[in-house]
């Protein structure tokens, strides 16, 4: 069966006050229905890039192909996530939930059914009235999760989509999201600097190297996620992919200290 | 506006400046065409003839200085107690809270409106307009002042106390440095009043000025003359605010590098 | 103990100031510490206001001189947003209109004052082109500058939940500006108070600032500081009313 996301040889670069920079060079990955892949590397390398032209944001040489169409713009196939400050400050929760549907004109019937469901899947009842300002940073990810969920999208993106929360909250939060995953099967793309949370939540880790960025290492996870955090993280089996992991990391993170050492 | 043009930057100058060529054949195209009398609406050509004559008989420049001279000692005193008041209310909220009903209703009052008072009492000349330019300086200062003291980072403060740094060692260094870019923020916006205060004033109540000098242009009806000399108070003031602009880009850059060699030391 | 507390911390100090002054004026006035003329007291000026108020003078004056600033500030506040906007979206017209926002945002509209006259009288419509003239621009370039800075996070969320260009527009740009936009309201407001006045004190055709002026060469100074005080307090129930306005309708604003 045809990849749900085909990248190939997708390269990048954009000009900066010194120059142009090579945010990505010759890039390929797979990703197959159903599957969570979370890429991970050192900061600068262009993960995050890379989920962009997927997305549609950014234009860049080489091939992606979503369901073996050609990517050419945003859709909402597509959805994505990003790390903060993207839900509109306009509008309250249930408003912004809603947004994508307005926009397909789906009708008022619909919608609320959809909203409503959605605001108990990221358990935010008596919420709905109120503008993100008035949220926390936890609840203002579920909100925007549940906005991109609204549209149903076949595809997942996220840009370190808990990037900005405290330990705990995070932990919670990969937990909804794992719980989503299982439930709805969608095919996930993940951005994340956070090693523990991409073996937690993913089936396949791809380590990208520094800029250049090329994925440069994958690793496949097979863990049993029926069973609760507490047990799978203190295992020995995620903690042998966790270091594995980790080390492949730490090796590009310090290619890429290097490389900034050389530059200056 | 940042317009991103290629070539070189004179050419980019040429470029950004290119449209007011257009709007003055706009307006030679409407002289000429005679959609307007130019009893109305002077040529261009005309005007700028006028300007030149006021330029070299050198009755505008001597009127311009002495507009200026009044904006501008009203904006230096005005800066200078506006920067001391705003750091007084930021550091006593006793201080505050006497002195913000007064602040907050001079807010609303526009000061061109005390013109007429002012004239009452120091009758026709500098005073009336500098005091007037003065309260109308005064305002931002103090907010501005005000706004860049009170959101000075905790951090900084107590890293300088635990350095042993004095409390006017604290005032100079630490606050208004945080504060410059805010201070020069409203400088800016007090020397664009300082202008229309001054001009109103001498439109108003005076018997010099440039001020005085477009409106009388205006009564004897010679036009060319009038639109000549608000054109170079056009210029003057676009130059004045250039010249802000210029000093706190500079100040600014220093601040940047002296503000990070003060935390390094700090931290 | 919360009760006391409360009642303390209410705004005695701000008030002790006002009725000082107040006070203060009074007594000046009394004793003559200035001439009559220079300084009536604030008893005889509350009087002067009073009969003002009951001629119907006064309301005659601020009805003519409001109206004037409103139609001004509409047609100004307007003009700006849309040509705000269009700069921010159309690269042509950018072009067109930088240099020229660039000269008009610094120089003193008041300067205008004869040209306007010239043109369109001393009634009321050339004080409300002037108004206008003299709001247009800082509301344009804080439109403009609102425009430039929406989040690309919003753009970018926008357009995978399904906006096509217009209702990006509409939907996402447009109220991504709208604190931005009421801020330069708010200085709008005064400047556009401020212009109608003075453009009455200058080239008289009514009003407050007509009235003030003339006021002041009668040697009439009740009817001076009367005026004045009127001023003072439409401008502070402006600005209650727009931080009323801002409070509720733009209370999802951040920060």
């Amino acid at each position: 069966m045809r990849p749900r996301i085909e990248i190939r040889r997708v390269s990048k670069t954009y000009a900066s006050d010194h120059g142009p920079v090579v945010a990505l060079r010759d890039t390929d990955l797979e990703v197959k229905q159903g599957e969570f892949v979370s890429i991970v590397g050192p900061s600068g390398c262009g993960k995050s890039t890379l989920l962009y032209i997927v997305g549609g944001f950014l234009a860049a040489e080489g091939d992606v192909f979503v369901d073996g169409v050609r990517v050419t713009g945003p859709g909402t196939d597509r959805g994505v996530v990003f790390q903060e400050y993207a839900l509109f400050p306009w509008l309250t929760v249930h408003d912004n939930i809603g947004y994508g549907l307005e926009r397909q004109n789906v009708s008022p019937t619909e919608r609320e059914k959809i909203i409503g469901g959605l605001i108990d899947v990221i358990g935010l009842a008596g919420f709905e009235k109120r503008y993100p300002r008035e949220l926390s940073g936890g609840m203002k990810q579920r909100v925007a999760i549940a906005r991109t969920l609204a549209c149903d999208p076949a595809i997942l993106l996220l840009d370190e989509p808990f990037g900005a929360l405290d330990a705990q909250t995070r932990e919670i939060m990969q937990d909804e999201l794992l719980r989503i995953w299982l439930e709805t099967r969608k095919t996930v793309l993940l951005v994340t600097h956070d090693v523990t949370e991409a073996v937690y939540l993913s089936n396949r880790i791809c380590v990208m190297s520094a800029r250049p960025g090329q994925i440069i290492e994958q690793f496949t996870v097979e863990l049993d996620r029926t069973r609760p955090r507490e047990e799978l993280v203190l295992s020995a089996a995620f903690n042998e992919i966790r270091n594995q992991v980790w080390l492949s990391v730490r090796r590009q993170a310090i290619a890429a200290g290097r490389q900034n050492a050389n530059a200056s | 506006m940042h317009l991103k043009m290629g070539g070189t930057s004179t050419i980019r100058w040429i470029g950004r400046v290119a449209p007011l060529l257009l709007f003055g054949a706009l307006w030679q195209f409407v002289c000429s065409a005679h959609v307007v009398d130019t009893e109305f609406l002077p040529t261009p050509a005309m005007v700028v003839a006028a300007m030149g004559d006021l330029l070299s008989g050198g009755e505008i420049a001597g009127n311009i200085f002495i507009t200026l001279f009044r904006a501008g000692a009203g904006l230096i005193l005005g800066s200078l107690c506006g920067v001391w008041i705003g750091l007084m209310m930021a550091r006593s909220d006793k201080f505050k809270a006497y002195v913000t009903p007064i602040v907050g209703g001079t807010y609303s009052l526009p000061k061109s409106a005390l013109i007429p008072l002012f004239a009452l009492w120091f009758g026709i000349g500098n005073l009336t307009a500098i005091a007037a330019v003065f309260l109308a300086c005064l305002l931002p200062m103090i907010v501005n002042t005000y706004h860049g003291v009170v959101t000075t980072p905790k951090v900084l403060i107590w890293s300088a106390e635990a350095l042993g740094t004095t409390d006017r060692e604290l005032l100079s260094r630490i606050f208004l440095r945080n504060a410059l870019p805010d201070i020069l923020t409203g400088l800016r916006i007090a020397l664009g009043f300082s202008f229309v205060l001054a001009i109103s004033a001498e439109m108003i109540a005076s018997t010099n000025g440039v001020g005085k000098l477009i409106f009388m242009y205006g009564e004897n009806g010679t036009y060319a003359y009038m639109f000549a000399a608000i054109a170079c108070v056009v210029i003057v003031a676009f130059l004045a605010d250039r010249l802000v602009l210029l000093v706190t880009g500079r100040l600014l850059t220093w601040h940047e590098s002296a503000g990070a060699a003060y935390e390094r030391r700090v931290s | 103990m919360r009760r006391r507390n409360r009642l303390s911390q209410a705004p005695w100090r701000s008030i002790a100031s006002i009725i000082f002054l107040l006070l203060a004026w009074e007594t000046a006035a009394r004793a003559h510490l200035a001439p009559p003329l220079f300084l009536p007291p604030f008893s005889v000026v509350s009087v002067q206001l009073w009969q003002s108020i009951a001629d119907g003078t006064l309301a005659i004056d601020l009805a003519l001189s409001l109206a004037r600033a409103f139609c001004g500030l509409a047609l100004g506040v307007t003009a700006g947003i849309l040509l705000g906007l269009l700069m921010a979206r159309v690269r042509v017209v950018e072009w067109l209109l930088d240099p020229l926002v660039a000269l008009g945002f610094p120089s003193p509209k008041i300067a205008f004052i004869p040209i306007f006259v010239l043109w369109f009288g001393i009634e009321s419509l050339s004080k409300i082109l002037l108004v206008a003239f003299a709001c247009i621009f800082p509301v344009i370039i804080g439109t403009y500058s609102a425009a430039r800075s929406v989040s690309r996070l919003f753009l970018w969320s926008a357009m995978s939940l399904g906006s096509n260009r217009k209702s990006m527009f509409l939907h996402v740009i447009l109220p991504a500006c709208y604190p931005r936009i009421f801020t330069t309201f708010r200085i709008a407001v005064p400047v556009g108070l401020i212009t109608t006045f003075t453009a009455e004190m200058v080239a008289g055709g009514g009003g407050m600032g007509a009235t003030l002026i003339y006021s002041q060469r009668f040697f009439e100074s009740p009817t001076v500081f009367a005026y004045i005080v009127v001023m003072l307090c439409v401008g502070l129930l402006l600005d209650f009313a727009m931080l009323r306005f801002q409070s509720h309708y733009l209370r999802w604003a951040e920060g």
